[in-house]
């Protein structure tokens, strides 16, 4: 199996003022939101990060997409580092995440092509791309509203395909399923199985167990912005399930505070 | 084409106008507000100047017949009355029952044919004049009657004459072309004009495409394209500056085609106002000014806009420069002359005041327009390189 992302030893810390200082109980101003992680993810599988809320998978995520510039480390996306060559980094990805929004003014129709346009896609490859996609999740339906009168499902559902519009070989996707309806949600997981049949490389971050017991080939276990475990979920899961695992590490590190 | 600056800005400039609401919000309701304010100012500025279809309602103690007979002439309604009645009349006076109370002394036309300026011992006969200035008619007639006094009181003791004019509308002594007098007035009220309208066709579009963006989560999916951020920062000044100036534009229609209403109303010929006065090169150099005046307006609100949290708090953070950029117009309207020495000229939003000022008084130095041009441009370049380093931060961009 080819290696398509290389996660090494990054680290982000981030400046807190003095009233999140106070919240967080902190001694210093400095908080180190990951800390020195590493690892790797294959073509054709899809790699869940598990942590808790503030363990460090979206900022993890967001220096994968290069949102966020790590303070040491560095991650290999495709080929290209996330340091070197951000742009080429972009090419080469599709970033998911709920806080990413659509222009409720425009058509889904018109921000695949713009968003193709700004991916360089060429004409005639835009099309058929625009014409496939629409038409497997069902969006040739509502391709002339504006997303501003789409339910949430349709608004998941043209998302989803605004961010594989150029065809990305790693597609990252923060909280794929938080705050969706069931059936959203199955949408989303069945595109996530759907890319992996193509050979993308899929990197999740969720804190919802069975997500990853779904649809996840290797998991990767956060807490404190640290990488506990990194294993397959059959290794992880052989003797216990993946919620036990995660409950008994994380009691092993913060006991006191379960 | 495949430019990525070029496609944020069809996008910006799409959606702009196929909302119907946002292009009529920000470019017809402006001019057509302004027009209709300052029309309907004018006009009842104007009615309330010529109103002459009210009488004024006078009593009249010791009044002589010839005076009176001006005055009846002036719509006046004359009665006579007596002194004992003094504080009867002024009591209907406060109540608006009477306009006027005049009283003549005794023999008043007996005493003023026998007026000697050179007996200093003798005292000179005053009319005694009641009126009520917080009555519009009062006041009115007050200041006719005065007028009318004023007249008899110089046609008695004409000694000479200033600009005697038979006819008063054919001013032969006022030297001025029509040309002068335009280019007076206009380039006294039209920069501080056209800055504001500029600043606030600005101001009304520039947060909401760039702190909207943000508040609405909607720049990220720009800034994990591969496009570079100088680009889509390029593509929206761009389109931006053309939304603004078209609501610059619409404004300044508005206020244009109005001013003629406005004139009148102030008591001006409108005749000896006419923008036909400037021709094509003027207009060139204005738009000059103006494009790139807009462009460093719409590149400075950009920035505060990339570093506030929401559309409100860009807004908020844009008062301090509105203050700055009004005040510098503001102070131009009373300055005598437009600078002329170059150094001026490479002063932002100074520079763009005195540029108008000199076009619309016919001084304008070209050199000193193209220095203008070229700094506002320069600083628009810098601006848009700050902003690409705001886009790139991720504390800005991402704060929370």
């Amino acid at each position: 199996m080819k290696e398509t992302l290389q996660v090494k030893n990054v680290t982000k810390t981030f400046r807190l003022s003095a009233k999140q200082q106070k919240l967080r109980k902190l001694d210093s101003n400095i908080l180190t939101a990951v800390d020195g992680l590493s690892f790797s993810a294959y073509e054709g599988e899809i790699f869940g990060l598990l942590g808790s809320n503030g363990a460090g998978k979206t900022t993890t995520l967001r220096m994968l997409a290069t949102l966020l510039k790590p303070d040491s480390g560095d991650a290999v996306v495709a080929g290209s580092s996330i340091c070197e060559e951000p742009a080429e980094v972009r090419r080469k990805i599709g970033f998911l995440t709920s806080e990413l929004k659509l222009e409720d003014f425009f058509t889904p129709e018109y921000l695949f092509n713009f968003f193709c346009d700004l991916h360089e896609v060429p004409e005639d490859i835009k099309n058929k791309r625009r014409e496939e996609l629409f038409s497997r999740f069902g969006v040739d339906k509502f391709a002339q509203v504006k997303v501003a009168n789409l339910s949430t499902g349709m608004k998941q559902k043209v998302s989803l395909v605004v961010a594989v519009a150029h065809d990305p070989e790693i597609i990252i996707f923060d909280e794929p399923t938080n705050g969706l309806d069931v059936i959203t949600a199955k949408v989303v997981t069945d595109f996530l199985l759907e890319l992996r049949r193509q050979g993308k490389t899929v990197i999740i971050s969720t804190h919802i167990f069975n997500l990853i017991e779904k649809v996840c080939d290797r998991v990767g276990i956060i807490i404190d912005g640290k990488m506990i475990v990194c294993d397959s979920l059959s290794n992880l899961t052989k003797d216990k399930s993946l919620e036990d695992v995660f409950f008994d590490l994380y009691r092993e590190r913060k006991g006191d505070e379960l | 084409m495949k430019n990525g600056a070029f496609t944020v800005f069809k996008k910006e400039l799409m959606r702009f106008f196929t909302d119907k609401r946002l292009l009529f919000t920000s470019i017809i309701m402006p001019g057509l507000l302004i027009y209709l304010i300052y029309s309907l100012m004018g006009s009842s500025m104007g009615s309330m100047i010529d109103d002459k279809t009210s009488s004024f309602k006078t009593a009249a103690v010791n009044m002589p017949q010839s005076i009176a007979a001006v005055l009846k002439e002036e719509k006046f309604e004359i009665d006579n009355t007596s002194l004992d009645k003094k504080d009867e009349v002024t009591e209907q006076i406060t109540n608006g029952d009477y306009a006027l109370l005049v009283i003549f002394p005794e023999d008043f036309e007996k005493n003023i044919s026998q007026y000697d300026p050179s007996d200093t011992q003798r005292s000179t006969p005053n009319v005694e004049i009641y009126y009520n200035s917080a009555d519009i008619n009062s006041a009115q007639g007050y200041a006719q009657v005065t007028a009318v006094l004023d007249g008899l009181e110089k046609q008695l003791s004409n000694v000479f004459d200033v600009n005697n004019l038979a006819d008063p509308t054919d001013n032969i002594y006022d030297l001025a072309t029509q040309e002068d007098t335009t280019g007076t007035f206009l380039a006294m009220i039209l920069p501080m004009l056209l800055m504001t309208l500029m600043f606030s066709s600005c101001v009304s579009l520039a947060p909401e495409s760039i702190a909207g963006e943000k508040e609405r989560g909607t720049i990220a999916a720009l800034l994990i394209t591969p496009t570079p951020r100088s680009q889509i920062i390029l593509g929206k000044v761009c389109a931006l500056s053309v939304m603004a100036l078209l609501g610059g534009l619409s404004s300044f229609l508005g206020t244009f085609l109005s001013i003629p209403t406005l004139m009148q109303s102030m008591g001006e010929e409108a005749e000896s106002i006419s923008t036909d006065v400037y021709g094509a090169a003027d207009y060139l150099w204005l738009i000059l000014l103006i494009l790139s005046t807009i462009l460093l307006l719409i590149t400075a609100i950009s920035i505060i806009s990339a570093a506030a949290k929401s559309v409100k708090e860009a807004s908020t953070l844009a008062a301090p420069l509105m203050i700055i950029v009004m005040m510098i117009s503001v102070l131009s309207m009373y300055q005598s002359n437009e600078k002329q020495e170059f150094y001026w000229y490479f002063i932002p939003i100074f520079n763009t005041v005195q540029g108008m000022t000199g076009i619309f008084s016919f001084n304008a130095v070209p050199v000193n327009l193209i220095i203008a041009a070229a700094t506002n441009l320069a600083v628009s370049a810098i601006g848009i390189f700050i902003l690409t380093k705001l886009f790139d931060s991720e504390r800005i961009m991402f704060s929370s």
